[in-house]
């Protein structure tokens, strides 16, 4: 047997960093337009696998086709593996002839949409040195998508069943809000036509009303990316961030978000692989101390023009996911809300490289259709409870 | 959209819940309770009923579980629904002067606002006399004091709050970290308070005790008169107000020179006055003076309704405009109110109430002066200051009556201090706002705002025993 082929986990952040290469022509059609290719590993693990960046030529992973199954191997040993079949929904479009694709992507069990491309620190020639541009505006028109396309959207993605959570996101804009009054109305617009789970993923407002009103809307959960937990590399890495909002800000954001927000709602990514591990680290502690999940991607150079840094092994970086896993733990951070991601390894993932345990019966209950409707009902519940309004009716 | 998330247990909020249908249904029990008891020796039938609906009404209207206008519009339901009085009788009580006179100065308000006069003058007296830090807070004061003489105090603190939030971030102080800060909102808030109570124009509160004085016996109050007898204490409180404030927040900066700039800047961007604004002034001038010497003779709510009517002749406002400023809940709030003081008047609930619960200590006009003014003055500090009169006043009315005092004054007892809460932001919108900028902690407010309360107190009485025999109103 291979090296990681036995535990998933360690074998999806193998895959993640090194890529696979694709021989057999089904597969290559499979994965034909995609920037990777969505494969379900043992034990229900989805990952996204590199396979056409300049990289990934030298992975000693393949996929082998036998008749209608599937194997991955590393030339010394194999595990069957599924392919995850495109969403449907990629190949329609909205009334108004916008690729439903254009507006969502799907990652799993949660599907971003992004109703602008929007990113002023490109105007401003600031932007996150590793962003792939998928939200450069000064490449392409500036384009807002209407509530009604994505309504569409998301509508045409529900219907799959795949995905139960929507992932809002929205890059820097102007402002104190933190770009939540451009989303409100497609948060509310979800929200009164689906039964789903709403995630805002955007960049922590000036104040923390702001993060009330994102609650209050109906947002069930909230990201707010710190990216690089180490200060010198995030004021180099992030000038934008690091200039217009600060990582200050970005803590108290969190911190105060994780008190609105249910526990293990809040999330912050910390990418591995732009500064040390021991500095991924200590932003893990600092995160969970707060109640904050941390989400670690790992960075993937796409072009020539990415940022370039010395490749990681799944060797330094295995030790960095087992502390995440034991620091969630330690800090009882729910992690029922961040898990199946096919682009980042979940601290839910990890459990079967820490200890045996399985994760129990909450955990299948959380992953089936009838857990995550309890989930949406007792996340809405709670919002009632804990919601209220300032402006009573009350007259002086 | 502007909402607070409670992060307490959700076990206690799911209590608190739970706690919503319980309080009402305890609140029918008692009511039922009430009527289908014996009645008690001295009170009607009737009496007994208005009392249940008086308990009722007390209830919501302290607590606030549904808005106010809503509570009254439960006593216009229930006063002829057990044959309290009729139902002809309780809706014509609607037609109350104080109701019309509340609805005209509503929209007079409005006109002034929607010209852009009230902004217009607001920033040219900032501009012009605001050019130090102490002369500025004490513009910030007085031109909400005296803005408040003549339309609704909320209405003003509503239209000076963004330029004072302007003003402090230009300066460039910090949110619960400067001193100037505190005194400038506090100066907002505590000028539209004092200035509140001024004239019947400050707020709702006073044409309504009028109304209910005028609909249990007959007395009313001018407009020149009110402002008469309270003129001292408002002079004397806007002076010690100051005084407080500037001693309780020294000055902590030197300059106010960013300020200046931003003040020219909106005051610029107004443009020059046109003939709106001037038509607008020119009508509400005439309307004060016709309420200060044609008052009494063509009645309060006529000269207000009819400045209403020429401000839409001469085109200078559209309802559609209007309408934005008239406040329905309030006239509801008001004409229900009316309808449960003169309920408990006519049916002897409120005599008979008297006699039994505050009979024994309110021995002499001046001890119930003392305890109706505190009490007023204690209550608004939680409740709406229209509740408290609509609680108050009736019972104190039937007191007066009972020691031969002039139930005027006992108006005037409730009436004044019901308008000076000064402690909370809950007491009253100006303080709410006051707190919303974040420049000043509800604590602060409270500490300073508890000195100018018993202050206020001791004054109104002081007013009340010296100054009103000078002006024949005396006890
Ligand atoms: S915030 Fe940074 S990562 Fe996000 S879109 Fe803008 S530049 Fe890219």
């Amino acid at each position: 047997m291979g090296k990681y082929l036995d535990k998933p986990a360690s074998l999806k952040i193998d895959l993640m960093l090194r890529g696979i290469r694709i021989e057999d022509p089904v597969v290559q059609a499979w994965a034909c337009g995609s920037s990777g290719v969505d494969i379900l590993l043992p034990r229900d693990t989805l990952v996204n696998i590199p396979c056409r960046e300049v990289f990934t030529r030298n992975s000693p992973y393949t996929i082998r086709r036998s008749g209608e199954d599937y194997f991955i191997t590393d030339g010394r040993g194999e595990v069957p593996v599924k392919l995850v079949p495109k969403p449907a929904f990629c190949g329609g479009s909205t009334s108004t002839g916008v690729p439903f694709r254009d507006i969502a992507a799907s990652h799993g069990s949660y599907t971003v949409v992004t109703p602008s491309k929007r990113c002023d620190f490109f105007r401003r020639s600031i932007e996150c040195k590793y962003c792939a541009g998928n939200f450069n505006v000064a490449d392409g028109p500036d384009r807002v998508y209407t509530v009604d396309e994505v309504l569409e959207t998301v509508a045409a993605v529900l219907k799959e069943k795949t995905s139960g959570i929507i992932y809002l996101s929205i890059g820097f804009s102007p402002g104190d809000d933190g770009g939540i009054e451009f989303l409100k109305p497609y948060i509310a617009a979800v929200k009164k036509n689906f039964n789903c789970l709403v995630a805002v993923e955007a960049l922590p407002p000036k104040e923390n009303r702001w993060i009330d009103e994102t609650y209050a809307l109906g947002a069930d959960s909230v990201l707010y990316n710190l990216e690089i937990f180490d200060k010198e590399l995030f004021e180099i890495i992030c000038p934008g961030r690091a200039a217009l909002i600060g990582r200050k800000r970005y803590m108290e954001a969190l911190g105060y978000a994780a008190k609105i927000f249910p526990n293990g709602t809040v999330a912050s990514h910390l990418i591995v692989g732009l500064e040390p591990p021991g500095s991924t680290c200590m932003g893990i502690d600092f995160l969970t101390d707060m109640g904050v999940v941390p989400v670690l991607p790992i960075y993937r150079p796409s072009s020539e023009k990415d940022l370039r840094i010395e490749p990681l092994t799944t060797e330094i970086i295995l030790p960095v996911y087992k502390h995440l896993y034991r620091a969630v733990k330690k800090k009882k951070v729910n992690l029922n809300w961040v898990r199946d991601l096919s682009m980042v390894t979940t601290p839910a993932e990890i459990r079967d490289l820490v200890d045996d345990s399985k994760g129990g019966l909450m955990d299948s209950f959380y992953k089936s259709r009838l857990g995550l409707k309890t989930a949406w009902g007792l996340s809405s519940l709670r919002r009632k409870l804990r919601v209220v309004d300032r402006d009573p009716d009350g007259e002086h | 959209m502007s909402v607070k998330i409670d992060t307490r247990p959700i076990w206690v909020l799911l209590g608190l819940k739970a706690l919503r249908p319980l309080f009402f249904i305890t609140l029918a029990a008692s009511f039922v309770y009430i009527i289908g008891m014996p009645t008690p020796e001295g009170l009607t039938p009737e009496g007994q009923k208005a009392i249940a609906v008086f308990v009722v009404c007390l209830v919501l209207w302290v607590t606030n579980v549904i808005p106010l206008a809503i509570t009254s519009i439960l006593a216009i339901v229930l006063v002829p629904f057990l044959g309290v009085l009729s139902t002809r009788e309780t809706y014509s009580l609607f037609g109350n002067e104080a109701v019309f006179f509340i609805l005209g100065a509503f929209i007079l308000a409005g006109a002034v606002m929607g010209s852009g006069l009230s902004t217009r003058v607001a920033l040219y007296m900032l501009s012009r006399f605001g050019s130090s830090p102490k002369k500025l807070v004490m513009v910030i004061f007085l031109l909400s004091a005296s803005l408040s003489f003549f339309m609704s105090e909320h209405a003003v603190a509503a239209m000076l709050f963004p330029i004072v939030l302007e003003i402090s971030k230009s300066l460039g102080i910090r949110p619960g970290r400067s001193n100037y800060g505190r005194l400038l909102f506090l100066s907002l808030a505590w000028g539209c308070i004092i200035g509140g109570v001024a004239t019947f124009l400050g707020g709702a509160r006073v044409p309504l005790a009028v109304g209910i004085l005028n609909e249990m016996t007959g007395r009313t109050i001018g407009f020149l008169d009110y402002a008469v007898a309270v003129f001292p204490l408002v002079v004397i409180l806007l002076l010690l107000g100051f005084f407080i404030l500037t001693r309780s927040f020294p000055l902590d900066i030197k300059g106010v020179e960013g300020a200046a700039e931003a003040l020219g800047k909106r005051l610029r961007a107004l443009g020059k006055i046109g003939y709106t604004e001037y038509a607008v002034g020119a009508v509400m001038v005439a309307t004060v003076l016709a309420w200060m010497f044609l008052g009494r003779r063509l009645g309060l709510s006529s000269i207000a309704l009819t400045s209403v009517v020429f401000l839409f002749v001469l085109k200078l406002v559209r309802w559609k405009d209007i309408e934005e400023y008239v406040n329905w809940g309030i006239i509801l709030m008001y004409g229900g109110a009316i309808i449960l003081g003169s309920s408990l008047h006519k049916s002897g609930a409120a005599e008979w109430m008297v006699n039994g619960v505050v009979g024994s200590w309110a021995t002499s006009p001046w001890s119930v002066l003392l305890v109706f003014s505190l009490l007023a003055l204690f209550l608004t500090e939680g409740m709406s200051n229209a509740a408290v009169i609509a609680v108050l006043l009736p019972a104190s009315i039937a007191i007066a009556d009972k020691l031969a005092l002039d139930p005027v004054l006992v108006t005037y007892a409730i009436a004044v201090p019901a308008g000076l809460a000064f402690m909370f932001p809950m007491s009253t919108p100006a303080n709410a706002l006051a707190a919303s900028s974040n420049y000043i902690s509800m604590r602060e407010m409270a500490r300073a705002g508890i000195v100018v309360n018993v202050l206020a107190w001791v004054l109104f009485n002081l007013v009340a025993a010296f100054w009103w025999p000078l002006i024949g109103m005396g006890y």
